[in-house]
């Protein structure tokens, strides 16, 4: 299949539901002709069903990012389907209820360490575990951000999180640039995801009505142009950009 | 469509045991599938995507919450195999 991600290997993380964000990326990035690996947490079986959906055939790997073991592994395992990669889609973020939906004030450091662990040190210890497999120069590391330059109502810890992953993309690319690797940030706007069910507990709630409203573009809460985004980024079209937060959003960033 | 309630129900059965691991004996159609029968929304997501695969009919994220218990997803296969055809 030809498209701009011919020859390109990439792995992707974050495939949890039809829904994620990173399954769209997937499913744009075969059909523009990369091959893809993804990785599955907590439900391999799952991510096994939702491959069958794609448009090509994906090899699954199993990793929980917060156990050092299964990263100490990950380029071994990873090898043995692709030797070099091109590209690693992160899209991985976690907080236990205590840490979100308004609870920001009352939030001990056991929530918030897994928060931060999973959500901002998984950017750093993903890429590091990779480094060996990516193609030197010219990988890019593509991250999935929400705004952070603001607090939100309920995203609370997660925000913090975010605004980590944020400073962590820019050191990954000051440090990972003179090998030739891109580290870049997609701020989406919000899409119905298992991950934001979290925190906006109403569907259609003002959050996103919100947003269409502000947009400039509008907002249609959809995952396509957000993977859109990272399919550019994984292309050889960003190959000056590094340490960006590119948004998609509508717009909605650059309004008051 | 020939497909019975009654060969929904076993179909719907079968995939909930696949995906959770649970015996026949325990799934039954009143039983609420997320407090009942102790199913994590991943497992629940699972057990749609599977659902969807089988019977090739769609279950939105709108209407998932809806679906409490295990009578309520074979409704959902019903309406959703009629529609069809």
């Amino acid at each position: 299949m030809n498209g701009i991600l011919t020859g390109k290997r990439l792995l992707i993380t974050g495939v949890l539901t039809p829904s994620s964000i990173a399954f769209h990326v997937a499913r744009l990035a075969l059909e523009n002709g990369a091959e893809v690996v993804l990785t599955a947490f907590p439900r391999v079986s799952l991510v096994e069903r939702l491959v069958r959906r794609l448009p090509g055939p994906a090899p699954v790997v199993g990793l929980d990012v917060t156990d050092p073991e299964q990263l100490g592994n990950l380029a071994d395992r990873v090898g043995e389907h692709f030797g070099e990669l091109d590209g690693v889609l992160h899209s991985i973020a976690y907080a236990p209820p205590a840490a979100l939906g308004g609870n920001f004030t009352t939030t001990t450091w056991p929530d918030v360490a897994t928060t931060l662990r999973t959500s901002t040190y998984s950017l750093h210890s993903l890429s590091i575990a990779l480094l060996p497999l990516l193609r030197k120069p010219g990988s890019s590391i593509v991250g999935l951000d929400f705004d952070s330059s603001v607090s939100w109502s309920e995203y609370d810890w997660m925000g913090v999180a975010k605004s980590g992953l944020e400073s962590c993309a820019r050191y990954l690319a000051y440090y990972l640039g003179p090998q030739g690797i891109r580290v870049n940030l997609v701020a989406a706007g919000p899409i119905r995801t298992m991950a934001a069910s979290e925190f906006t507990k109403e569907p259609g709630d003002d959050f996103y009505a919100t947003w269409q409203a502000k947009a400039p573009l509008g907002w249609e809460a959809d995952a396509d142009p957000v993977a859109r985004a990272c399919v550019a980024l994984f292309s050889d079209w960003f190959p000056a950009t590094t340490g960006e937060i590119l948004h998609v959003d509508g717009g909605a960033h650059a309004v008051g | 469509m020939t497909e019975t309630r009654e060969d929904i129900y076993g179909e719907v059965s079968a995939i909930i045991q696949e995906v959770t691991g649970m015996q026949a004996a325990d799934v039954s159609p009143k039983k609420s599938i997320v407090d009942d029968l102790d199913i994590d929304s991943l497992s629940m997501v699972e057990i749609g995507v599977a659902v969807e695969d089988k019977f090739a009919v769609e279950i939105t994220d709108a209407e998932m919450p809806k679906i409490v218990t295990v009578e309520d997803l074979i409704d959902h296969i019903e309406q959703a195999m009629a529609a069809r055809d």
